[in-house]
């Protein structure tokens, strides 16, 4: 570092030409005249932090900088799985960091990471069996339908019964009940039979959308129409067009409408 | 009218020759099987460790479904889920201690004391249906068909769960008598045919089964009619070994108690999955002028 | 006390909204629309749009692009000295050698790497948080192909990605992007992306903003997650790929042949710096939404700071198109907790009216994003904005009347995510409204490449969000997705065959980083500002005065 650094202003705030702060170091000043300040505890340590605000942001309120444990702010990515319990509750509770705010007295524990077995598997190779599945995950069968799993879910899925349907070789039903899975891994924390749900999931939404759900015939004609050069000509034509022309083709073109079903067609067929 | 019906991860994978006529047949019978939605693996074997409540979570949980649901009985074909249901079941009426600790844990929103009754099919064959009514409705009388009835061991034992008496069980007789067939009574249709045991003792298959199988021989028996999938593997694969041990040994076809049902209603051979039986069944039944649909034989030794 | 999940304050307003929700319901079933504005209309009301705010900008005063007129967060990084000496980084030792490095964890990254493999490559993916932590994971909306041949095609594509982009666009990154968009798309499917499909296998299809055709395909209201998690399954399933989590790339190294030979890499958590040498290397950084641009809110997952705007400027490739930025127009407002975050698009391709404090209908829901951002921030201006407890303001979505168009619990589950989000915090939005603003959201320009992912530096390849060319100053919905796709899969296949067959052995060199260092000095320009950033801060100003011992280095301690 050097020694000219007195001032210890991060980059995010010297922007000396805008009259707003950057949003999230605004946070502290908004609090103080509106909201009233809450204990909670971040791993057993108590820290006041201000109503309102996201567990994650309250982390932040109260001094940490997340390297781990924060990545899309938005309950997408599973980084943030976090455990709490109230004072006098044995009841486990789960939440989602950047999702959940906090209440009084919360005592908090994140987990960031969680180690999981992971099967290597040659996708084109797969098909759509069972029992394909049941040889990469054979700890599948190790599950006693304790629900804990269900349990730990910050997306409300029903784990259990996801497990359940890939036992029974019901793969679509195993990837339909995961849909909304964000891979947070709170689930195999919790499991008593040592299974990585996730994974198992994973494996089981991309054999169903590529092996069961039939392919799209429309898109494999129009792949082989464009590799037959249907489309060259008419887009060598608009890559030279001037932008006037462009403007003009552009405002004239016809608009599929709104409510159109599957089969609407165009008037001008020209250029399909 | 429609019962509650728990299939088991065995029926959906390995078993659909057990599953697919019955489902077929109690609709015929105007008892369509609706499957419980939510089901969850039965846990297969009852554990016995007094400690192993853990292992109760699973077929209660089931139990407590099905109660939520509104239902008051469950159909099961599987032996072994009956046996793991109707034990938890009864654990739960019985045992106030593991009850409550299981109600606490379980979490389903609702408490559980075994009000649900938990019948195999055979029993509603027998007490909902009748053997008087099943045989009216056949269509396809099993005339001659000298099949022996094995039970094995899971749905008689132990006796607290048992569907028939024990030592002297009847009800695959008359089932089979309803369907106009001659059933073969032989001293050996309660023997244990080896159950995972074999697992670990691979060789010791063709023991286990020899005195089943040369019982039921040695009684007249042309055929051999189970209700357990791991029955019907055990003994499929002791007759091959002993067909290989003995030159002369005759191995019979293996039917599922659910597939001559459909037979015999008339549904035809193609919901029976006669391509998943060990035993080659079809040329019995050929044999016997009981497959009259003729052009459903085309599946033979290929799927559907 | 609350109605509707709101606080009793919104009462009056959402009343309104209620009132006025049966006759404009009506229209939409007779397929009546706000008219659309003119191309005129649009220029003007691009006036109101911050891009156009000209005290939020300021010209670079180095490098390539020197003269450039774009946000002063984008300067600043620009205009700031690097995380570390070059003449500390012993070039000579080397940790991690490879044939393709690919700097991001991303779509783009992660799909680039792919082919890179496929193409014989080893590969070496460096990223800064996690595999998948990236914008790609938080897409919504959905992915943009012509695919069903009877009605659309890729012309009209091309057309429309012109007409988004103000026909500043590059034609032969566009061309190449609408012609092998279907391919892209039947990859992504074989691959086994859960898209939404009727029982047939044909692909759903929507509306986007600006689109002349419905052409919009998604998987749910996950697309992009559901793209995300794929590629990164399928990536750990290859032997020859590995990737580096928490380890952003900090500078770009060259060789004396002016070739890109790797990175230096920082462990986010060990704190040390370590050297890739690498044949070839993929920037596939994506956005820079957690630079708060004009203090907007943002839709961008943590990481995303513009790393490699910096990184590959400071390396000799100039910018382009960096001077607009997109403002996803309905981000939202209230409730605090999830304020910023991203309200898809598709809640207005499938019907959802914008209303004003009085429950009225003031611009068509489809006009492009900086229109339609424009026109929000302009009604908001005039005073027709609903405020809110904490002085905000913002405009409502009707997104109730998706279950009266389209049945009900239309809404819980074609927007499962978004449903549960707001059913966490005590809203119901199949039955209240949704209050939105403008917020940041994607970085339609960046670092200069063309059609083949090429770049002036040979050996470094670039795709994805931190690009630009492809969406000339605006993008389309739908495109975001489908450009990772697209030239990720140019990025990866060219980077292999550039290791294979150009890369010249040569010694590693950070002279280009020293040169630039002394740029900055001869500009006159002191700064103590570091970049590239890697995580926004923010940490209150009241923690840092008691945190006598700790030293920052740009935003970390």
């Amino acid at each position: 570092m050097s020694a000219k650094q007195t001032k210890k202003k991060p980059a995010a705030t010297t922007v000396k030409h805008t009259a707003k702060k950057p949003a999230g170091t605004a946070v502290k000043e908004e609090r103080q005249v509106a909201a009233r300040l809450i204990p909670i505890y971040i791993m057993g340590k108590r820290y006041e932090v201000p109503e309102g605000l996201t567990i994650m942001k309250a982390m932040e309120y109260a001094g940490y900088i997340l390297i781990r444990g924060c990545g899309c702010r938005g309950g997408t990515c599973g980084a943030c799985g976090t455990f709490y319990r109230k004072p006098g509750d044995y009841k486990l509770q789960v939440a989602l960091a950047c999702q959940k705010t906090v209440e009084p007295n919360m005592y908090i524990a994140q987990i960031p990471f969680f180690p999981a077995n992971r099967a290597m598997y040659d996708f084109a190779g797969l098909t759509a069996a069972p029992e394909e599945v049941f040889k990469l995950y054979p700890e599948m069968f190790r599950c006693v339908a304790c629900n804990s799993c269900t349990k730990a879910c910050p997306q409300g899925i029903e784990v259990m019964d996801a497990v359940s349907a890939l036992k029974q070789g019901n793969i679509a039903g195993a990837a339909q009940l995961s849909f909304d899975c964000i891979q947070c891994g709170l689930c195999t924390s919790r499991c008593f039979g040592e299974l990585a749900q996730y994974h198992m999931f994973q494996l089981a939404r991309r054999i169903y959308a590529a092996r069961i759900v039939p392919r799209a015939e429309h898109l494999a004609g129009m792949v082989k129409a464009v590799n037959e050069g249907k489309y060259d000509r008419s887009l060598d034509e608009l890559k030279q067009a001037k932008e006037d022309e462009l403007k003009k083709l552009y405002q004239e073109r016809e608009v599929e409408p709104m409510a159109a079903g599957e089969d609407w067609k165009p008037k001008d067929t020209r250029y399909l | 009218m429609s019962l509650a019906y728990y299939p088991g991860c065995t029926l959906k994978t390995q078993a659909r020759n057990l599953e697919e006529p019955a489902v077929a047949s109690m609709e015929a019978l105007g008892l369509k099987l609706d499957e419980l939605p939510g089901w969850n693996c039965c846990g297969a074997v009852y554990s016995l460790a007094d400690d192993d409540l853990i292992h109760q979570v699973a077929p209660v949980r089931n139990l407590i479904r099905v109660k939520k649901q509104g239902k008051t009985k469950l159909v099961t074909l599987c032996a072994f889920c009956l046996n793991s249901l109707k034990r938890a079941n009864l654990l739960m009426k019985e045992d106030a201690e593991k009850r409550d600790t299981l109600n606490s844990f379980i979490d389903e929103g609702i408490d559980y004391s075994g009000e649900v009754e938990v019948v195999h099919l055979l029993e509603v064959l027998r007490d909902e249906v009748g053997w008087e009514t099943l045989s009216q409705k056949v269509k396809f009388p099993l005339r001659e068909l000298k099949v022996a009835p094995y039970y094995g061991c899971t749905l008689l034992r132990p006796r607290e769960i048992a569907i028939d008496n024990v030592e002297d069980p009847t009800i695959l007789r008359e089932f089979l008598e309803a369907l106009g067939a001659s059933p073969v009574d032989f001293p050996e249709s309660t023997r244990c045919c080896g159950s995972y045991q074999v697992i670990s003792s691979p060789d010791s298959i063709a023991e286990y089964t020899r005195p089943i199988l040369s019982s039921a021989l040695s009684h007249g028996a042309e055929a051999l009619v189970v209700t357990c999938p791991l029955c019907d593997y055990n003994l499929a694969r002791g007759q091959k070994e002993l067909a290989k041990k003995q030159g002369g040994f005759r191995e019979m076809p293996l039917f599922y108690f659910t597939q001559l049902l459909a037979l015999a209603l008339g549904l035809g051979p193609q919901i029976c999955h006669f391509e998943l039986n060990h035993g080659k069944p079809e040329s019995l039944l050929k044999e016997k002028n009981l497959l009259s649909q003729v052009e459903s034989l085309q599946l033979i030794g290929g799927k559907e | 006390m609350s109605y509707l999940g709101y606080p009793d304050f919104f009462e009056p307003y959402i009343k309104k909204v209620e009132q006025s929700r049966p006759a404009r319901v009506e229209k939409r079933k007779k397929g009546e629309e706000f008219v659309f504005m003119s191309l005129q209309e649009r220029q003007d009301m691009l006036k109101y749009h911050p891009d156009y705010k000209e005290e939020g900008r300021r010209e670079i005063r180095v490098g390539p692009s020197k003269g450039y007129r774009i946000a002063h967060e984008f300067v600043d990084l620009l205009e700031a000295r690097s995380r570390v000496d070059p003449d500390k980084v012993d070039l000579s030792k080397v940790d991690y050698e490879t044939d393709v490095l690919v700097i991001g964890g991303g779509g783009a990254a992660t799909i680039a790497a792919l082919i890179a493999e496929e193409n014989g490559a080893q590969v070496l993916i460096a990223t800064k948080l996690r595999h998948g932590d990236a914008n790609t994971m938080m897409a919504e909306g959905g992915i943009q192909a012509a695919t069903k041949g009877e009605k659309d095609s890729p012309y009209y594509h091309y057309l429309d990605v012109l007409g988004g982009g103000h026909f500043k666009n590059d034609p032969d990154i566009v061309a190449a992007f609408v012609k092998q968009a279907p391919d892209a798309l039947q990859w992504l499917e074989s691959l086994g992306v859960m898209f939404s499909k009727f029982p047939d296998g044909r692909l759903g299809a929507m509306h986007g903003g600006g689109t002349c055709r419905k052409r919009m395909h998604y998987c749910a209201d996950l697309s992009g997650m559901e793209i995300m998690r794929t590629v990164r399954d399928e990536a750990r399933n290859r032997p020859n790929m590995k990737v580096l989590e928490f380890s952003p790339a900090v500078e770009l190294i060259l060789n004396e042949h002016g070739q890109c030979a790797g990175a230096v890499l920082y462990n986010m958590e060990t704190e040390e710096y370590s050297v890739a040498r690498a044949k070839a290397v993929i920037l596939a950084t994506g956005g820079a939404g957690r630079l708060h641009v004009q203090g907007f809110m943002t839709t961008n997952h943590y990481g995303a700071t513009a790393d490699g705007i910096v990184l590959g400027y400071r390396a000799g490739v100039p910018l382009s198109f960096l001077h607009t930025v997109q403002y996803h127009p309905t981000g939202v407002v209230f409730p605090e907790q999830i304020e910023g975050w991203l309200i898809t698009e598709r809640f207005r391709s499938e019907g959802a009216d914008v209303l004003n404090v009085h429950g009225e209908k003031f611009v068509n829901e489809r006009e492009p994003r900086d229109v339609e951002s424009a026109r929000f921030i302009k009604e908001c201006l005039d005073g027709k904005g609903v405020p809110t407890p904490s002085g905000k303001v913002g405009v409502w979505l009707d997104s109730p009347m998706l279950d009266i168009l389209h049945g009900e619990g239309r809404v819980r589950t074609a927007f499962v995510g978004k449903w549960k989000v707001y059913d966490r915090l005590g809203i119901d939005i199949s039955k209240a409204p949704m209050l939105v603003y403008p917020t940041l959201h994607y970085q339609n320009g960046g670092l200069k490449d063309n059609a083949e992912c090429e770049t002036v530096v040979p050996g470094l390849y670039v795709a994805g969000e931190v690009t630009g060319g492809l969406h000339g100053e605006n993008r389309l919905m739908g495109n975001s997705l489908m450009d990772i796709v697209v030239f990720g899969r140019i990025a990866g296949r060219n980077a292999a065959i550039f290791a294979r067959e150009k890369a010249k052995e040569g010694e590693l060199t950070l002279k280009h980083v020293k040169a630039y260092l002394k740029e900055l000095k001869e500009a006159g320009i002191v700064t103590d500002r570091v970049a590239p950033m890697l995580l926004p801060d923010y940490t209150t100003p009241e923690v840092k005065e008691k945190q006598l011992t700790v030293s920052y280095l740009g935003t970390l301690r």
